[in-house]
């Protein structure tokens, strides 16, 4: 058994292969007594999956089932996976989500450009995990982040979740709850079908909607996008501080 | 008439939603949104209940015209019906 930290977590899991391995290299961690999540791979099943589907090597197969299995189980740890890019700046996080193809990768590599990739970390470019511990919110990197495995093993304070979707004019605006339920349900990877972890994440929702602003934006791909997000998060922020 | 156990229904920042689980969560991993009518309705229905049962809770909980409450009443089943959501 090989041991990680994962977002706050320690993982125990049974020797995986070689990309894996790779990209859990800077998540391992010494850790004696029992670990908060088991994992271990069904050779068989992945062998048999592999049949099913050739478009997947058998490397390939285990890093998103391990992937899963470990989403499916954060419900118990007051978290959850969110289909979003996730950037630090100045040691808060921006959570870029949305379906495929919406461009979160692109927004989030312009965070970078625009501020410099020395202020700007990467946490997770795909699926980052969001906790809740004694109330605050904070953002994982994990060794899951989609097909370029851009990650940063960090943890940072979750300061807002931009939902986008692409546009010719750039154009912010708070979600409604009613609104940021769906969408945040919609994009989060959900604990299979067990009823106790859907009530779980839906309670942590609830939690995180009180706290922390969810946005859509209708953006193009430009510097004033950024702007667009950035003035706006910013600003909120400072009202509410100004208000403490 | 019953609600299909396999869905969750509950309050979640202000907004009522109901989410498969179970086998269901499998063919169907959307949310439904529900108004507070509906909500009360739901719960209603995790017990079995005529047409007529739900008509008096529904008089006895809101101040409405027996008729608007049984219009509402029929349109919230037919909805029901037409997303497979009773059993």
């Amino acid at each position: 058994m090989n041991h990680y930290k994962i977002a706050g977590l320690t993982i125990a899991m049974e020797g995986a292969c070689e990309t894996l391995q790779r990209l859990m290299k800077s998540y391992g961690a010494n850790i004696n007594g029992k670990a908060d999540i088991t994992m271990s791979i069904d050779r068989e099943k992945m062998h048999k999956t592999g049949e099913e589907y050739p478009h997947l090597s058998p490397d390939e197969w285990e890093y998103i089932q391990t992937g899963y299995a470990f989403a499916c189980k954060l419900p118990d740890f007051d978290g959850f996976c969110l289909h979003a890019s996730a950037v630090a700046l100045n040691g808060r996080a921006v959570l870029f989500s949305g379906p495929c193809g919406t461009g979160k990768s692109t927004h989030t590599h312009l965070w970078r450009q625009y501020f410099g990739p020395d202020r700007v970390v990467v946490i997770n470019d795909d699926k980052p995990v969001l906790r809740r511990i004694e109330d605050i919110f904070y953002v994982y990197g994990t060794p899951w982040s989609g097909k370029r495995a851009l990650n940063t093993n960090i943890r940072v304070l979750l300061s807002a979740v931009v939902f986008l979707k692409q546009a010719r004019e750039n154009h912010i605006r708070r979600l409604s709850n009613k609104e940021a339920v769906q969408m945040l349900f919609y994009q989060s990877q959900r604990p299979g079908s067990d009823r106790d972890r859907i009530n779980r994440l839906l309670t942590l929702m609830d939690a995180l909607l009180q706290k922390i602003p969810v946005y859509q934006m209708d953006c193009d791909i430009s510097f004033n996008a950024v702007k667009t997000a950035y003035n706006e998060i910013c600003q909120l922020r400072m009202e509410t501080e100004n208000k403490r | 008439m019953k609600i299909k156990s396999d869905y969750v229904m509950r309050e979640v920042a202000g907004t009522y939603v109901v989410v498969p689980t179970g086998k269901t969560s499998i063919d169907f991993s959307g949310m439904i949104s529900l108004n507070g009518t509906g909500a009360f309705l739901w719960k209603q229905l995790a017990e079995d209940k005529s047409e007529q049962d739900l008509l008096s809770a529904m008089l006895e909980e809101y101040e409405t015209e027996k008729a608007t409450a049984r219009a509402d009443i029929s349109e919230f089943l037919k909805k029901l019906k037409e997303a497979d959501l009773l059993e």
